[in-house]
């Protein structure tokens, strides 16, 4: 008898997302299949994004290795992030550290002028990320979203402690979302839930919180798998949300990333590499070699 | 469905406090309003019991006794505070609870034989928890076969699966699926044996004000499934109703969502969508957040 490979086919779709603004802009999610089963009924209409990492401040604990690619613009976020576009990156990803009251508390109007004139100065969509102060993050976020009105960043992250204020700031202006919960599924759903109440869900991007290989990878890994498994084979409209892995500085934060460069690629490469099988829509990494190392691996039939 | 009327426990402050001035009132008080609110049973959980561990035994079950004719539960951790509490119990008290570890087996175990009362298994064993429903029925016959060997038979043991928080990240709907099916299938396992849950661990972790409905349409979906009997709150009058038979409908409305059945939430009163949307819950059939009655 013939042997015939069965095919699955689900009801669940992950909402496709736009961010950025006319030809600076990008899709994201949109698959009906789990990650990679192209043997399946559906399809993938957005293969997974990269974009590349930028802070508002001349990083203080990177190794040289990792300074390397950028050092004649490291201390310069406009420079840096046209450079970025030198690699063939989807988008660039600015992170606001200097208005976190532990590094240098910088003004929230600083930050948002910042992000405007980053984002007026590339070709492809920027995503902004906050310090992650739940208090600052309030001031710092709403003021970006001001100042960059109507040019649909990608802005986070939104924290169950915070939703109700960036969330309306977000919405008020025009961008999109970036969800976030501390790695855990049912939490993640409820921010969702929550935010959805007057949140467009079409316009809300999930962040698990990756962690990098040796680290924790494993439960990053497992908890996109599982959103993904839930959107699509359940239904669950508060998990069919594009999924953005935000894994590089967590990689260069490692010993053996630190220790020497090859290693530092090869960590974050195989951080990237795993949480794409996962499902992540969209990966921000530290180290252009990395998205090129991911790139030719992706090619390789 | 056979109540065991849960009020009486040392994790509350209060009665802790009680037990230790021997403070009659609170005890008595507590036993005669889960009594009138229909219990079949009262729990007496004294935790681990460090000292004059027989003296406050002996004075608690006498306390309850004289306000109450319901049988007693004695809920305790601890041998010696087990056999005087069932020493000096009038009517046929309830063990609770006996496992499958060396130490409940050859400490535990032989009291309910020797004082010939019922008694609660649960299928913990030396190993810890077993997860699936196989492990838990394998642990389970190891555990009552050795109670059979002491000479105590099948329709005087409870089998307990043990209920987990629902709430527990990744797993805990998975445990809640779990205990649904140990239930449904034990009767043919283990012809004659009875059952029991500590009901409210389905809802530990969740916000206080949704733990009861989370509660509620947990134990109408076991005693579906065959479940005998459980620990839990007679206080709580919507579960009491549920249970005695009170509101057939919205158990129907739970038994259909049990059985995958298209269900119009438009049609239900808001009491209702929250009984369909708490089982979907509980049977794993979407994914579980605090929100859950919110999406």
């Amino acid at each position: 008898m013939e042997y015939k490979a069965p095919v699955e086919a689900y009801t669940g779709v992950v909402r496709e997302i736009t961010i950025g603004k006319g030809n600076k802009s990008l899709k994201i999610g949109g698959e009906n299949i789990l990650p990679l089963h192209f043997f399946d009924e559906g399809s993938n209409p957005n293969p997974a994004k990269f974009a590349l990492e930028i802070l508002d401040m001349k990083p203080e604990d990177w190794p040289a290795h990792a300074v390397e690619p950028f050092k004649d613009v490291i201390s310069d976020p406009i420079s840096w992030a046209k450079k970025c576009q030198g690699f063939a990156v989807d988008a660039v990803s600015l992170f606001l550290v200097s208005t976190d009251p532990a590094v240098k508390n910088a003004p929230a109007d600083k930050a948002a002028a910042l992000a405007k004139e980053v984002g007026e100065a590339i070709d492809v969509p920027l995503i902004v990320y906050g310090s992650g102060d739940e208090k600052k993050d309030v001031e710092v976020l709403s003021k970006v979203a001001e100042a960059c009105d109507g040019m649909n960043l990608l802005i986070g992250p939104v924290l169950k402690e915070n939703y109700e204020a960036v969330g309306k700031a977000i919405l008020d202006h025009g961008h999109t979302a970036i969800a976030q919960s501390p790695l855990d599924i049912n939490l993640l759903k409820e921010l969702n839930v929550k935010l959805s109440k007057f949140f467009p869900p079409d316009r809300i991007v999930i962040d698990p919180l990756s962690s990098a290989l040796g680290y924790g990878m494993e439960y990053s890994y497992s908890l996109i798998e599982r959103v993904k498994q839930i959107g699509i084979m359940t239904k669950d409209s508060m998990t069919m949300m594009p999924i953005i892995a935000n894994l590089g500085a967590e990689c260069w934060k490692t010993k053996q990333a630190k220790e020497n460069k090859e290693q530092g690629l090869l960590w974050e490469g195989i951080t990237a590499l795993s949480l794409l099988l996962a499902g992540a829509n969209i990966l921000v990494l530290r180290h252009p070699e990395t998205l090129s190392l991911i790139k030719e691996t992706m090619e390789v039939k | 469905m056979v109540i065991i009327g849960e009020n009486i426990h040392v994790i509350a402050q209060a009665i802790s406090t009680a037990i230790r001035e021997k403070n009659a009132k609170i005890i008595q008080d507590l036993a005669k309003e889960q009594t009138e609110a229909g219990a079949d049973y009262i729990d007496l959980n004294v935790g681990p019991m460090k000292k004059d561990t027989e003296e406050i035994m002996q004075w608690l079950v006498s306390t309850v006794q004289e306000v109450t004719d319901l049988p007693l539960s004695i809920d305790t951790m601890n041998p010696v505070a087990m056999e005087a509490g069932l020493k000096a119990c009038q009517k046929r008290p309830l063990l609770n609870s006996a496992s499958g570890k060396t130490s409940s087996k050859e400490q535990m175990l032989p009291l309910a034989q020797k004082y010939n009362c019922d008694v609660v298994i649960s299928v913990m064993t030396d190993k810890g928890m077993p997860p699936e429903v196989d492990s838990k029925i394998e642990s389970i016959m190891d555990t009552v076969a050795h109670a059979n060997e002491l000479g105590i038979p099948n329709e005087d043991i409870w089998v307990d699966p043990i209920i987990l928080p629902v709430s527990t990240a990744g797993e805990g709907q998975r445990f809640a699926v779990v205990c649904l099916e140990f239930i449904k299938i034990l009767e043919d396992v283990l012809p004659g044996v009875k059952s029991t849950v500590g009901l409210s661990n389905v809802s530990n972790g969740v916000p206080n004000e949704l733990r009861p409905l989370l509660n509620r349409v947990y134990l109408v979906m076991l005693g579906r499934n065959g479940l005998y009997s459980a620990i839990a709150d007679p206080l709580d009058k919507e579960l009491m109703s549920l249970v005695k038979g009170e509101m057939p409908n919205d158990v129907e409305l739970i038994y259909k969502t049990m059985d995958g059945e298209d269900i119009d939430l438009s049609a239900l009163s808001q009491k209702q969508v929250e009984y369909v949307k708490t089982a979907k819950v509980l049977m794993g059939a979407n994914l579980y957040s605090d929100a859950w009655l919110e999406s």
